[in-house]
């Protein structure tokens, strides 16, 4: 089964998506901080990826780098409420990273993107 | 005084610290129950607003069910603080989606409770209340309340005409600026920043024809308002509205222009005449940030820069050195350094 | 004894003047800490309610907000700096740059930026200087995309004022905040201190300051404060209070009436522009955080230009106080020497008005109570041993004076912490509320008299003009808890 994870510090958009993700027959694992990841979950490759990048205690560039560095995924998908441009920009930069989206967001677009996979 | 006046004082002095006591005690055990009250509402309602967004036909979910459920963790009509943080969690969900999802949560929110307290909230005395109320009706998208809420739109108080101006836009669209440019009351950058938002969240298409009988507005916030929406709207061929403000006699108006021009590259004809409005730029700072825009987008314009570089522009001369020296022309700052200070070397490079 | 020395230099009247001149002061500044609480109360309750129409998701998400840089100087902070650098980058705003200024230090700080960041020197010859400052010598900035926001300037030792100045040059956003390396900043901390910049109306805002808590044997995790603790001695829990009491009442109090005169040097934000028009910080003061926020206020009353001076409620910077005696009287005296040079440098306000309410209310109230409490105090304690000694005092009647102003000070210090408790989730068990109450009942015992001798030592050096800086804040750290 494909896998999926969610990491989004706000719960409701994290039970959506959780919820998109399952319903699409993928295996989810949903968690709110990178804190929540199990040994085994730090060696799963992840069909996707789908992030936030506002966390407590972190940079948001320097997550993206860490999730990159730090878990082995096919894609990762950026999901923020703090989606300006030259965030944008600064995020695409970094390199490797398959979409991202600024809240508000048309849920159908991510559902599409996993489902053509 | 004497020691029976002080006695008494003692007393009451006393018994006020009592008071502050027991308000602390109660304080600490109310926030204790509320926090882990809020925490269940929360929970519950991310739990509801997925399963009904994404809906398991073996296992539907039901509104019978969600109000159920909404009970259970205290959302009744006369628990009005639960009633409202339910309120508030509506609201962030609402505003986080967008397309066949929004218009899903739309009629969710018509089917659970809270019913009609928003427009409640908008006949009270108290301003807070009625700008609280103005919010949720336009953020819940409750437009049969727009004539209720059209009146406040120049409202005294800054909170309640702010929310209402957000509404207009919400409610009609590109129209709003029929009235927004030209209201009596100053807009701070945070309203325009929202109507800009709101705009185009709610209305991507821009209909120009508002845009341009709105040009006529001789109000301040007004024309910082058009600029922002052209700038947001990406509007190539409305960036002479911007271009003319570039050398208003208002500071914030020409930041504004300044700050709104850097998302847009021009022709060079238009960074010819923008060059020449360069000098009636009172301000320095400005001129700095204009010489920015220039250098990043044309080309090195010796005769440009020469002239600033020999002007009586003393503060951005540094500036223009740095750029001519940067991009091939050493001599020429070199040239114009030995000249200014004949027995220094130059330490760069 | 009262009979002999009765006629001698009208003693009676020497007594009589001067019981009632202290009691009027204390009468003075008990009714102006009363309506400190009223107008505090005021402040808070309106400041949250008007955070409900622009909450930091709706800022997180905007565009066109103002750009914002945080200039923190250092000097031999080479133990924590990446540990801090880390802390202050983790910080959430999208337009938001780090300028750290590396003070001229002599420890191996810069080396271990230059490491740990991937730091690339840079030409600095051509960076504008309108503050003049010590020579920069580099610019670095990181080749890696992750650190972009990332600024380090080093240059020249010049002090604080100098090294926050040479930040101000180099910044190019329309905001400022200037912060101590050290402290932690709370994550949504410029999202919270844009507010009043995005909704200035009438009134242009010129400064912004937050609360300032103690964070002493608190838990850091990845640069933020994950777990607040009450500080295990009695000083720093002292200042716990204290700080509760100045940024909760005295500092919302001024701010409701536009009266602030300070924003602290540990965090505050400005408009750039307007620093740089009144030449950035003064380097010859080491009350240079005053100095600046008075220097803004007569700046703009004489351009006659509206503005205000704000505080917000909520404590946004962690920091370490002293934990002795000895630091703890360094820091009070230094503020003191502070304090007297500002006053004395801007005496042309008193009652001035010219500046407004600045001239005719504020300047005097800090001369008066601000900068004239630990002299009257001191002058207390000497008239009363002297007039203990010529048996003039009815001690019976004195001691319970003394109880009644004791109660009404530990009055003053439960609505600070009862307001602090109901406000925020920062101390939410019982025994660190009691611990905070037992520790503001025992302060005019255990913590006030060496906060007076400091600041007398400092009013000391100033009249007999001697030297002294900034005084080592030796620091013990915070607990950090890695990855």
């Amino acid at each position: 089964m494909k896998k999926v994870l969610v990491i989004q510090e706000d719960i409701i958009i994290l039970k959506i998506l959780e919820r998109l993700v399952s319903l699409n027959n993928f295996e989810c694992k949903a968690i709110r901080s990178l804190d929540e990841l199990s040994i085994e979950d730090q060696e799963t490759n992840f069909d996707f990826i789908i992030t936030d990048i506002l966390f407590e205690g972190i940079a948001p560039l320097e997550f993206v780098a860490q999730v990159q560095e730090v878990l082995l995924h096919k894609n990762l998908l950026i999901v923020t409420n703090m989606g300006q441009d030259k965030i944008k920009q600064e995020i695409f930069a970094l390199r490797g990273i398959t979409g991202f989206y600024a809240v508000p967001i048309d849920l159908d677009e991510i559902e599409a993107i996993i489902q053509a996979y | 005084m004497n020691e029976e006046s002080i006695l008494l004082f003692i007393k009451i002095v006393f018994a006020v610290l009592v008071v502050y006591w027991v308000s602390i005690a109660v304080s600490l055990i109310y926030r204790k129950i509320r926090r882990a009250r809020l925490k269940k509402i929360e929970t519950t309602f991310a739990d509801i607003v997925s399963r009904y967004l994404y809906n398991d036909p073996k296992d539907p979910l039901t509104f019978d069910e969600i109000k159920k459920r909404l009970v259970k963790v205290g959302i009744r009509q006369r628990n009005k603080n639960n009633i409202q943080f339910l309120i508030r969690l509506m609201i962030r969900t609402q505003r986080t989606i967008l397309g066949r999802n929004f218009s899903k949560l739309q009629k969710l929110y018509t089917e659970i409770p809270p019913y009609g307290v928003s427009i409640k909230k908008i006949s009270s005395w108290s301003w807070y209340k009625k700008a609280r109320g103005i919010r949720e009706i336009y953020e819940m998208n409750q437009s049969q309340y727009f004539d209720e809420i059209f009146k406040y739109r120049d409202d005294k108080n800054i909170y309640v005409r702010r929310e209402a101006q957000i509404a207009l836009v919400v409610f009609l669209g590109w129209e709003s600026l029929r009235f927004l440019p030209y209201l009596k009351q100053n807009m701070t950058l945070w309203q325009q920043i929202k109507i800009v938002e709101k705009l185009y969240d709610h209305y991507p298409k821009p209909e120009l024809k508002w845009l341009h009988k709105a040009y006529e507005t001789e109000k301040l916030f007004g024309k910082k308002l058009l600029m922002r929406i052209i700038r947001k709207y990406e509007l190539h061929a409305e960036i002479g509205y911007i271009i003319d403000n570039l050398n208003h006699e208002d500071y914030e108006v020409r930041e504004t222009a300044i700050y709104c021009l850097q998302t847009f590259a021009v022709a060079s004809s238009t960074m010819e005449y923008i060059k020449q409005l360069y000098d009636d730029i009172p301000n320095t700072t400005q001129q700095g940030q204009l010489l920015n825009y220039i250098y990043e987008n044309s080309d090195i314009d010796l005769d440009f820069y020469l002239k600033q570089l020999y002007g009586d522009n003393e503060e951005l001369k540094l500036s223009i050195a740095e750029i001519l020296w940067n991009n091939g022309y050493k001599e020429k700052v070199q040239e114009f350094y030995y000249q200014q200070y004949p027995k220094a070397t130059l330490n760069v490079g | 004894m009262w009979d002999s020395g009765e006629g001698f230099f009208g003693s009676y009247y020497i007594y009589w003047i001067s019981v009632l001149l202290f009691i009027g002061y204390g009468a003075s500044l008990i009714t102006l800490y009363l309506a400190g609480i009223i107008l505090a109360r005021r402040s808070i309750k309106r400041t949250k309610q008007r955070s409900i129409f622009l909450r930091t998701e709706d800022v997180v998400s905007a565009t066109d907000i103002p750009s914002v840089t945080i200039i923190a100087p250092a000097y031999n902070e080479g133990l924590t700096i990446i540990e801090n650098v880390k802390s202050l980058l983790s910080i959430q705003y999208p337009y938001y740059e780090l300028i750290l200024v590396n003070d001229g230090s002599k420890d191996d700080s810069l080396k271990k930026l230059i490491k740990e960041f991937d730091l690339e020197r840079q030409d600095a010859t051509f960076i504008t200087q309108p503050i003049p400052t010590a020579s920069v010598k580099y610019i670095y900035r990181s080749r890696q995309t992750k650190y972009t926001h990332l600024t380090v300037i080093d240059k020249n030792n010049g002090g604080k004022a100098d090294a926050i100045n040479a930040g101000v040059n180099f910044a190019n956003t329309e905001l400022v905040i200037f912060t101590d390396v050290d402290c932690i900043i709370e994550q949504d901390a410029i999202l919270k201190m844009v507010r009043p910049y995005l909704e200035e109306d009438d009134k242009e805002i010129i400064g912004c300051g937050g609360g300032i808590g103690i964070a002493n044997n608190s838990i850091i995790k990845d640069g933020i404060l994950s777990e607040l603790r009450l500080p295990s001695r009695l000083i720093p829990m002292h200042q716990v209070v204290e700080y509760i009491r100045a940024f909760l009442l005295g500092r919302m109090a001024w701010s409701e009436i536009n009266g602030l005169m300070l924003i602290s040097g540990a965090f505050g934000m400005y408009p750039r522009k307007r620093v740089i028009e009144v030449g950035g910080f003064n380097p010859k003061t080491v009350g240079e955080d005053l100095e600046l926020c008075i220097r803004l206020r007569m700046h703009m009353e004489e351009k006659k230009i509206p503005y205000k001076v704000v505080y917000l409620p909520e404590t946004l910077c962690w920091t370490e106080a002293p934990s002795d005696y000895n630091i703890l009287i360094r820091q009070r005296d230094r503020w003191a020497r502070g304090l007297w040079e500002t006053i004395s440098l801007h005496k042309k306000l008193f009652l001035n008005p010219k500046y407004g309410k600045m001239g005719l209310l504020y300047y005097p109230y800090w001369l008066i109570f601000e900068f004239g409490a630990p002299v009257v105090e001191f002058l207390g304690i000497i008239c009363m041993i002297a007039f203990g000694i010529f048996g003039w005092i009815d001690w019976p009647f004195a001691i319970l004076l003394f109880f009644a102003a004791y109660l009404v000070g530990c009055v003053f210090s439960t609505i600070a912490i009862f307001m602090y408790v109901k406000s925020f989730d920062h101390y939410t068990k019982p025994k660190q509320v009691v611990e905070l109450l037992l520790a503001a009942y025992l302060e005019p015992f255990l913590y006030h008299p060496f906060l007076l001798f400091g600041q007398i030592k400092g009013y000391y050096k100033k009249l007999f003009d001697i030297t002294s800086g900034w005084g080592n804040m030796t620091r013990k750290g915070f607990k950090v808890v890695k990855k």
